[in-house]
């Protein structure tokens, strides 16, 4: 998975291809919509969706951390699907590799599960989360407290953009949106659909193809 | 048999009017009584509903000679299964009518999404002598506790409209239906009624399935007069070469209309069918309250109200769609006009069928082109039609996601046998070839989710109780009734007027494109957008000149393969200036022009054409072969052109050829044409070539909703479930990156592919092409063949570039 480095708002990240940001003075790795259970949400309910996308998910959440040795992992919501079922059971074994990383959750809506869950997951809940001159939340729509000073990071819409090309080219991707109002995330989880967002003029768009990230 | 007490009653009946029975009647109805199952073949208007029917009462009366005339609650004796709702209440009328003038008690119910609960209710405790059904309701009906009872007495089963359901998953329903009650009544006898296609004898094989005994067809043998007129441009240089509209004639419609009547004037669109209303009103302001506007997105009343209009005359025109092919005869319609391309020849049958009702009259019917070329379609639909060139319904085969729908109906009722249904199943010719490996993945799928059982799974669908599966689930078992049927669009809203009152419904995704205070156009309504709330769309009425038609999906229909044939001779005739119909000849200057700029194709030839534009590199192909043929030819070509280096192709086709477009120079040129073309390993190449290419996700979005993976919600309780939504092609991306092994992505990949043309088609084409010469030239501009392909913005893409290589050259869409 290639990364490629931005600098905002004199912060060093990384916009690594598997949909994370790694922000280098925070050693904190930033994701957004894992949607963890939501393939088992859907068994449950009947509906027999592939069961090994959670596998697959947290897989590559794992290589990343790896990769970055983060010292936290801040997910901007939605890090749960729906009420709690075994994948979240499974998630748990997953999470007791990594003792040493705080994670913190800005909560979504999908966030619906009771805070002692959380809590024994060991996850640290928060509705918003100032680092620095970042402002975390969940949905961008939600950014209260803008006293004009702080840039807020946030996913829930699951953004992509439309490429286009001679010979009436077109592709779908999901990108990282930096605009002027804030930056909003990819969708992590592979098992999440794609929002078309209409660029702003001045926006720095990243889009995401196989393995490579490219600023367009 | 003629000297039956039945037989006697039927004929005295008809002999105290005046009447006798037609000859095919008389043949059916013997057929019926010596036991024997079949297919009427009988064109509306004919008395083909007696035909099998009165069979049904002759046998009542044989058997109750004395009493017939008293005996009431006799439990369900004939089940009437029809495609359209509209249709069963007429069929339920005239019915009963004939029984009430005959002295027998039967009474006739009428089953289908419309019947109130009350009736319903009433039906469970005493199910009528004769209940007319949908597919649709007999599956609902199959998905209740102690359905078995209901049928204990049922003889006889007629599917009406049968070429209707044929070819369609409808009609797999249909077959799964009568499987069912065949395993409940082994003696049944099992009727359909057709009209004329061109492989009759298969849709009697479809409805009947492995059923044993002696199967008959009666045909009923009647022809009628039907005359085809085109309505021609004046000047056909200044007609436009692509389109679809063809208002530029409307000036030569309205004295049509004028001195008809009544007329039909069909729309091949909904969108199309609203403009032409509203145009037509325009022009002519005093035909206000004497035209109507008939489609499926209207409120039924409405159309109800428009059919009933119809009946008694006082409606001068309707613009309409296919949602009034079908149906009941109306006599006072004398006139029909279709818009565009019909794009087969039973269709055009059908519609121009709607004119001249008496036996002895003649259907008119005239033909208005949207483009020019269209006019040769004109012709080539005479002469098919001299021909009796009807097209044949392929039936679906192998149609896992309404076998998993029909499982889980058996599943959330009385719970099933599964030795005993698949042998039930394997009975149909839906699935007479479905293997042990395909029904077993069907039922695990069902009971394991389609894997093997992991420790963290909680799938739940079906369970295996003693030697019987059940849904124990109330919850799914609800939510799968509500979602019983194969007819899948997309999500409708319905559209209501702020002070009240219902107006129709419209597709979500052209709501979702508006922005409140923009004006669109439904039901011949200038209508202001306001808001979207508990899914319905508020509006008030606008004042707006300007206002947006809803262009509704699928109303693009492929041409026949008998069409295409008839096309192409049409078009050698016409190039070598052998065609004195009006329709050619009017076309010479447009062919002067092509010949000018390229190149007329001789009947052994095949043209292509490489022009660039600012769009790019295209390369035009001209097969003459029909729409389906051309896609997955196009297919071919662009798939076996990318294996030599990678390239990306924007694939576009009518039914005259194809264009492939791509940023790069296409490497197609004498040295290679032929290979390109050659016929083969057609196999393996074809198969490749779908792979790679979007049509499966295209046809897997009806799969999912219908295998019931894809939950629509409904109404009122959308916000439950929110949890639970996701779209079809997000699903097939899942299930083809995590489990290949999917029969129902499996299936998507056959029906993208096998059922949309048959390969010998191809491989013909082929041959001829390689037996022939192909003509590349290099025009400067658009020629008349190639820019009605251009325009067209419906595009299937094909590349073998690695992605990250195509992003490189693509900018950002803003």
């Amino acid at each position: 998975m290639e990364d490629i480095r931005y600098e905002i708002k004199g912060g060093h990240w990384r916009l690594s291809a598997g949909k994370a940001v790694y922000w280098e003075e925070e050693r904190a790795l930033i994701v957004a919509d894992l949607h963890v259970g939501k393939a088992a949400h859907f068994r449950k309910a009947g509906i027999g969706v592939p069961a090994n996308i959670v596998q697959e998910d947290l897989y590559r959440l794992q290589q990343l951390i790896t990769k970055y040795n983060p010292d936290r992992l801040i997910v901007v919501g939605d890090m749960f699907h729906s009420s709690a079922n075994n994948e979240v059971q499974y998630f748990q074994i997953w999470r007791n590799q990594f003792p040493h990383i705080r994670f913190e959750l800005v909560t979504g809506n999908h966030d619906i599960m009771d805070p002692e869950v959380y809590a024994s997951l060991g996850i640290d809940l928060m509705e918003s989360l100032q680092v620095g001159g970042m402002y975390f939340v969940h949905d961008p729509k939600d950014k209260l407290l803008d006293n004009g000073e702080t840039y807020a990071v946030s996913g829930h819409i699951h953004p992509g953009v439309w490429m286009v090309g001679y010979g009436k080219q077109r592709l779908r991707l999901p990108c990282f949106y930096f605009g002027p109002e804030g930056a909003i995330l990819p969708a992590f989880s592979v098992f999440t659909g794609l929002y078309s967002l209409e660029p702003a003029a001045d926006a720095a768009v990243f889009v995401i193809g196989g393995n490579g990230i490219f600023k367009v | 048999m003629k000297h039956t007490p039945g037989w006697q009653a039927i004929e005295q009946w008809l002999g105290a009017k005046g009447l006798a029975p037609f000859a095919f009647q008389e043949e059916a109805w013997e057929h019926y009584l010596q036991g024997r199952s079949g297919l009427v073949n009988a064109p509306t208007g004919f008395g083909k509903t007696f035909s099998l029917f009165l069979g049904s009462v002759i046998r009542w009366i044989n058997e109750h000679p004395k009493d017939y005339r008293s005996r009431t609650g006799n439990g369900l004796r004939l089940m009437w299964i029809t495609p359209l709702r509209a249709l069963a209440k007429d069929i339920g009328r005239a019915m009963e009518e004939a029984l009430g003038e005959l002295h027998v008690p039967w009474a006739v119910g009428i089953r289908s999404g419309d019947t109130p609960l009350s009736v319903r209710e009433k039906q469970k405790r005493n199910m009528p002598e004769v209940l007319i059904i949908t597919p649709e309701s007999l599956h609902i009906l199959i998905a209740q506790k102690e359905y078995p009872r209901r049928f204990e007495h049922l003889e006889t089963i007629v599917a009406d409209e049968w070429h209707e359901l044929l070819g369609s998953k409808r009609g797999v329903m249909t077959e799964l239906g009568i499987s069912r009650l065949r395993g409940l009544r082994t003696d049944l006898r099992i009727w359909g009624i057709s009209a004329t296609i061109g492989n009759l004898d298969e849709a009697l094989d479809v409805l009947l399935g492995n059923l044993p005994g002696e199967r008959v067809i009666v045909r009923a043998d009647v022809r009628k007069a039907i005359e085809v007129e085109s309505i021609l441009p004046d000047e056909i240089e200044k007609y436009p070469w692509a389109g679809h509209m063809g208002l530029r004639l409307l000036h030569k419609v309205i004295p049509v209309i004028m001195e008809s009547n009544t007329t039909l004037l069909f729309t091949n669109t909904r969108g199309q069918s609203e403009i032409w209303y509203h145009q037509i009103l325009r022009e002519c302001p005093e035909l206000a309250g004497a035209i109507a506007l008939h489609h499926g997105s209207i409120d039924a009343a409405l159309r109800i109200w428009v059919e009933e209009a119809l009946h008694t005359g006082i409606l001068k025109l309707v613009v309409c769609t296919s949602s009034l092919d079908l149906g009941v005869d109306f006599r006072p319609v004398d006139t029909v006009i279709q818009v565009g391309s019909p794009k087969g020849v039973a269709r055009f049958l059908q519609r121009a069928g709607r004119s001249g009702h008496r036996p002895d009259a003649v259907s008119r019917i005239w033909f208005l082109p949207t483009h020019s070329l269209e006019l040769v379609e004109a012709a080539a639909l005479k002469d098919a039609m001299a021909e009796n060139l009807i097209e044949s319904r392929m039936p679906v085969v192998l149609a896992y996601d309404v076998l998993l729908q029909y499982l889980m109906t058996l599943g959330v009722s009385e719970g099933f046998n599964a030795e005993e249904i698949k042998n039930e199943v394997l009975s149909t010719f839906c699935f007479r070839e479905m293997t042990e490996e395909e029904w077993n993945w069907s039922l695990s799928f069902l009971v394991s989710g389609g894997e093997a059982l992991q420790v963290y799974d909680e799938y739940h669908k079906l369970h295996l109780v003693g030697d019987r599966y059940y849904c124990t689930s109330k919850q799914q078992a609800m939510r799968h009734r509500l979602h019983i049927g194969t007819i899948v669009s997309d999500a409708m809203l319905k559209v209501r007027y702020l002070a009240g009152g219902y107006v129709g419904v419209i597709e979500e995704y052209f709501i979702s494109r508006l922005t409140p205070g923009d004006s669109f156009r439904l039901s011949g309504h200038n209508l202001e957008f306001v808001m979207i709330k508990d899914m319905t769309v508020l509006v008030r009425k606008s004042k707006s000149k300007k206002s947006i038609v809803p262009s509704w999906n699928g109303g693009r229909m492929p041409l026949s393969a008998n069409l295409g044939k008839m096309l192409r001779r049409k078009f050698h005739e016409a190039m070598s200036g052998q065609a004195n119909e009006p329709e050619i000849t009017i076309l010479q200057p447009l062919f002067e022009l092509q010949q000018l700029l390229s190149h007329i194709p001789r009947e052994n030839e095949l043209l292509m054409e490489q022009i660039q534009t600012e769009d790019g590199y295209h390369l035009f192909v001209y097969p003459f072969e029909g729409r389906l043929v051309h896609e997955v030819m196009a297919m071919l070509l662009a798939w076996r052109i990318s294996q030599r280096h990678p390239i990306t192709f924007s694939i576009a086709m009518n039914d005259y050829g194809f264009e492939l477009l791509s940023d790069q120079p296409i490497p197609v040129d004498d040295s290679n044409a032929d290979e390109l073309f050659s016929p083969d390993n057609l196999t393996v190449d074809l198969q490749s070539s779908v792979n790679a290419t979007e049509m499966a996700r295209r046809k897997f979005r009806d799969i999912a909703v219908i295998a019931g993976l894809v939950f629509q919600g409904y109404p009122g309780k959308s916000k439950a479930n929110r949890h639970l939504q996701s779209s079809a092609s997000l699903l097939f991306k899942v299930f083809e990156d995590y489990d290949a092994q999917n029969i129902l992505v499996r299936q998507a990949y056959n029906e993208a592919f096998f059922y949309q043309m048959e390969e010998a088609r191809l491989r013909e084409t082929l041959e001829r092409i390689r037996n022939g010469n192909i003509v590349i030239t290099f025009p400067q501009r658009l020629t008349p063949f190639c820019f009605p392909i251009k325009v067209d913005s419906l595009r299937e893409e094909l590349t073998s570039e690695k992605l990250e290589d195509r992003i490189k050259k693509m900018t950002l869409w803003q």
